[in-house]
């Protein structure tokens, strides 16, 4: 009999125990990260009697929660990258909408800007026509420096919430370390913390939303967290700091470190996956290759328009003055430099300009030219001098002092272009619409040509005097400036301009040997000369970027479509990696997670088991009545 | 198919992802509805947007070039009309100067021709002088702010350029907006266009020499050609140095024709013994200076009648000239007009095809939009249905 009172106590105690399990994963149905647990029941040690072993009740031999590390790592996982998917993708369709609209975008901008060239060519003597013109290279001007200063807005934005991000981690990771010390001091003492390891590893999946985390489970319970390849963030009950620092070449872009036991090291090359991959990523992959590609049209706009305006004469008589300001290139000392090189860098030839950016570095003594976008080098001639700049890229580089060995600097070609666009000309009259020269036809000329156009093509090269072209025997021809000097001389083919002096000028008809024909500086008068105007017109829809390949507005158009590129590969990322997260969560849900209605069969189980015993209980007292009543007759 | 256990909170937020996936896309479809546009950025349609910012650029260059072309029409119509008026005012100068090419006019008669002329010439130099619509010069050229004619007496100058603005009127097609005075009113030929001829001053006779023709111009040798008469039908006709080109003779009653060196010219009337004309390589005139010179002609009280006729005939040959220049400058125009007519009309059809091509890459497909809202509405409605009655099932519910 008291065996039997014990074996249904036993039972009583371990039912009840199996119903505040029951209990407490009903109450936690809801609990985001929390694992269904369970009563592990187990027959209590029998008792030894002449029949045999008669089992003693049933015991809770452990409460273990139902966890799969396989399926959590595949959680972490996809909500890393779905993390990094969706932050490229929000940060690229800010910089996607800024460029979008097809209306008010660059391209409609700089088509306004040659229709009104295209209004100045055909009233050139127009003033009203000439402000519209102006006021659509203010237009042109507000627009790059509003793309700019939105760019660098939302790069300001980024670096704050690389800090903000990072401050995140930190505060995880010390959660982690302290949850791993109180798990393995619990596991000593050879129980299992459930309710801490779900906390840690939901502290796991959301550090996973800020960064990639690989992670290894200790024998003691504790879970070590690796970054990048294999840098510990978490190690046991040490957690590792990551810090942001001031990047090499330009403090204003954030690296991020990790520091531990005393030392500092920058990881941004290794940082994947969340928050801060997608931030690194949005960074290199978006903000700085738009604002470098507007810098570029900004360059191209400015440099095309502007040797125009100096290869014609404004409404005042005199040589066209630049139409537009542009910032230069941008050169940035790598902070750890330990020599006193330093670098001068200016422009050369627009179709060699690049949007890249490049780094220079000196091994040895031996400078070495890398652009940073594709990470191969590139060749330069020259040496570096004043008389000799490395040429490469459409830049020229001077270089002065003495670097130290490994010392390196950063050129960005166009990066500061867009900030520094402005209009320089501030009068209608400005506008260099007619030609800076004029070609005329010698009056004793007997044969058939006529001067159908005079016009600079080089300014640079342009020494502003009267210049005689003389037509000899053979259609052989020479050309001399006012002091009898001879600048020139060749053989003229119909159809091709004579070129001489950056000028040239073009013949219709036939020129018989002895005619002369004079260029030399247009007349004041020549208010409606357009042909500069209508050159300048044709220069900005030429191919003149990119090795000659793309116009400015066709680049223009090109980064519109290559940010949507991006932002729509991010996106749809997003999405596909939010799915993949959906169904990894499901799966580790429907793993671990609570269901009611089996928690409802499981407490009807254990609420019948627990009325049962009651009942043997019951059934022992009713025996021990009889039993009485029978000797007490 | 393996039954999998569902843990309550997936199906709690399984349910409402896809209820606010479905709920995006609704917003999505309606925003298409409401803007009209099937992709709001270029991450909606990268290459779209792309093709549709390139198609925007040649809308707007060819609504430019319309633009341009309704501009170069106004300045040509202007000039043309110039040009009618130039030649109703030259042909009734040629009816005057014909009518002073009349021996028995007296001298008064012939003044009063001329007062008229000289009348025609300010008329002439005031159509030089037209403007456009902007105050600028028709016949200036590239010096579109400076008078081009100035009359200074009789005499008058050009002080235009001798280029003309080009429009830009298609992609690939310029034309020139005007003409300069020079080539219009200036850069004549005198006489026929190849040799003038002129009565000598000290001739006795009454024969004059009309403007002669050139009958093969490979054998014409530019030089100045003298027709001396040895007595009233025998001529010859020298060189200048001298050198007799030919010799021939001349029948006063029926008229007749010195014919050398490729050329021919006419003579009429009583040459006397020793009476000479010339016959020069010709320059160049100006209608100014044809009027000019008619005026002159008419005025003089010293020319022989010789000169006097000489001199009319070759004016009316002139006016002739300058007529015809002007009509080859008329049909100039009118070739012009045509092409800015043709270009806006390719201008007109192109526009409308990328209009068309827009708005099929940029604008929504409305029924296809309308059809996917209406099938999102209905998985909304039955997801939100499904959910709501199939959250109430528990098995909590049967346990008491």
């Amino acid at each position: 009999m008291a065996d039997l009172l014990s074996t249904s106590v036993s039972g009583l105690l371990a039912f009840q125990q199996a119903l505040d399990v029951t209990s407490n994963n009903i109450a936690n149905a809801s609990t985001p990260g929390y694992s269904a647990e369970t009563a592990n029941l187990v027959e209590a040690p029998g008792q030894s009697t002449g029949i045999g072993f008669i089992g003693s009740g049933v015991d809770v031999q452990s409460i273990t929660r139902t966890y799969n590390e396989y399926l959590a790592q595949q959680v972490r996982g996809s909500q890393a990258s779905y993390s990094s998917s969706n932050t490229l993708a929000t940060q690229a369709a800010q910089i996607d909408n800024m460029l979008s609209d097809s209306s008010t975008g660059l391209t409609a901008t700089l088509q306004s800007f040659i229709n009104s060239m295209q209004s100045v060519a055909s009233t050139p003597t127009s003033t009203a026509a000439r402000q519209a013109l102006l006021n659509q290279a203010q237009a042109v001007a507000q627009q790059l420096n509003s793309y700019d200063s939105q760019i660098s807005q939302y790069g300001s934005q980024l670096e704050s919430q690389l800090n903000g991000d990072v401050a995140q981690v930190n505060s995880i990771t010390t959660n982690i370390a302290s949850l791993n010390q109180q798990i393995a001091a619990e596991s000593a003492n050879g129980q299992t913390p459930n309710q801490l390891m779900d906390q840690r590893d939901q502290l796991i999946t959301q550090l996973s939303q800020y960064v990639s985390v690989q992670t290894t489970t200790e024998s003691n319970g504790a879970m070590d967290v690796y970054i990048g390849t294999g840098q510990a963030l978490v190690t046991g009950s040490t957690a590792s700091k990551l810090t942001t620092v001031p990047g090499a070449y330009n403090p204003t872009e954030l690296n991020i470190a990790i520091s531990g036991g005393g030392t500092t090291a920058d990881i941004t090359s290794e940082i994947s996956g969340g928050e801060l991959g997608g931030l690194l990523s949005a960074r290199s992959q978006v903000l700085d290759p738009a604002r470098n590609a507007i810098g570029q049209a900004s360059v191209a706009v400015a440099t095309i328009v502007n040797q125009q305006q100096q290869s014609g004469m404004d409404l005042t008589g005199a040589q066209g003055q630049p139409m537009f300001s542009v910032g230069g290139v941008q050169v940035l000392p790598d902070t750890n430099n330990t020599g006193s090189a330093s670098l001068t860098v200016t422009r050369g030839s627009l179709s060699a300009l690049t949007s890249d950016d490049y780094k220079l570095q000196s091994t040895g003594g031996v400078w070495q030219l890398t652009d940073v976008t594709t990470g191969k080098s590139i060749a330069m001639t020259g040496s570096g001098t004043a008389a000799s700049p490395f040429q490469a890229a459409g830049l020229s580089i001077v270089t002065s002092g003495s670097p130290a060995s490994g010392d390196s600097f950063l050129i960005q070609p166009t990066a500061a272009a867009a900030a520094g666009f402005s209009v320089s000309l501030t009068s209608p009259s400005q506008i260099a619409a007619a030609s800076l020269v004029q070609g005329t036809a010698g009056a004793a000329n007997t044969g058939g040509a006529t001067v159908s156009a005079a016009s600079i093509t080089n300014p640079g090269a342009w020494v502003s005097d009267t210049y005689t072209v003389s037509i000899g025997a053979g259609n052989s021809y020479t050309v001399t400036n006012s002091g009898g000097t001879q600048v020139a001389s060749g053989t003229y083919t119909s159809g091709t301009p004579i070129s001489f002096q950056g000028a040239q000028l073009s013949l219709s008809g036939t020129p018989a040997a002895g005619d002369t024909f004079v260029v030399g500086p247009n007349s004041p008068a020549n208010t409606g000369d357009n042909s500069n105007i209508l050159a300048m017109t044709g220069a900005l829809a030429a191919s003149t970027l990119n090795g000659g390949t793309t116009s400015v507005t066709a680049a223009a158009n090109s980064l519109v479509s290559q940010i949507g590129v991006i932002t729509q590969q991010a996106q749809n990322n997003a999405t596909a990696q939010q799915t993949a997260n959906q169904n990894a969560t499901t799966a580790l849900n429907n793993s671990s997670g609570v269901n009611l209605d089996k928690e409802a069969a499981t407490m009807l189980q254990f609420q019948q088991a627990y009325q049962a015993m009651a009942q043997v209980i019951q059934a022992s007292q009713t025996m021990f009545t009889s039993l009485i009543t029978a000797i007490h007759g | 198919v393996t039954d999998v256990s569902i843990s309550t909170l997936t199906f709690r937020t399984n349910a409402l992802d896809s209820m606010e996936s479905l709920q995006s896309a609704i917003s999505n479809t309606q925003e298409q509805l409401s803007t009209g546009k099937s992709f709001q950025n270029a991450a909606g349609n990268p290459t779209g947007m792309a093709q549709v910012n390139q198609l925007n650029m040649e809308l707007s260059a060819s609504q430019q070039y319309v633009t341009n072309g309704n501009l170069a029409t106004g300045n040509l119509n202007l000039e043309n009309q110039a040009l009618t008026d130039a030649t109703n005012l030259l042909q009734s100068a040629r009816d005057l100067a014909l009518e002073a090419n009349n021996a028995s006019l007296s001298a008064t008669q012939r003044k009063d021709i001329a007062t008229q002329l000289s009348q025609q010439l300010q008329e002439l130099v005031a159509i030089g002088n037209r403007t456009d619509a902007n105050g600028n010069y028709l016949f200036a050229g590239h010096a579109a702010s400076t008078q081009p004619f100035a009359q200074n007496g009789n005499s008058v100058s050009y002080a235009g350029a001798d280029q003309v603005s080009q429009v830009q009127i298609s992609e690939n097609q310029r034309i020139s907006a005007g003409d300069t005075g020079s080539s219009v009113f200036m850069s004549l030929p005198a006489g026929n266009g190849t040799f003038t001829t002129a009565a000598g001053a000290a001739n006795t006779g009454t024969a004059s020499i009309g403007p002669g023709t050139v009958t093969s111009p490979a054998q014409w040798v530019p030089d100045t050609y003298t027709i001396t008469f040895t007595d009233a039908t025998d001529y010859k006709v020298t060189n200048s140095s001298g050198a007799t080109v030919t010799t021939g003779t001349y029948d006063p009653t029926a008229g007749g024709t010195v014919s050398f060196n490729g050329i021919q010219a006419t003579l009429s009337g009583n040459p006397a013994s020793g009476d000479t004309f010339t016959v020069a390589p010709a320059g160049q005139s100006s209608a100014f200076a044809t009027l000019a010179g008619l005026i002159t002609t008419l005025n003089s009280t010293t020319l022989n009648p010789g000169q006097t006729a000489t001199q009319i005939s070759q004016s009316i040959e002139q006016i002739d000239a300058a007529l015809n220049n002007f009509g080859n400058v008329q049909a100039s125009i009118g070739g012009r007009l045509n092409a800015v007519t043709a270009s806006q009309s390719t201008a007109q059809s192109q526009q409308t095809a990328l209009q068309t091509s827009i708005s099929s890459i940029a604008d929504t497909d409305y029924a296809a939009a309308t059809t996917k809202l209406s099938s999102e509405e209905v998985a909304l409605q039955a997801a939100e249905e499904s959910y709501a009655s199939l959250s109430k099932l528990s098995l909590f519910n049967y346990v008491s």
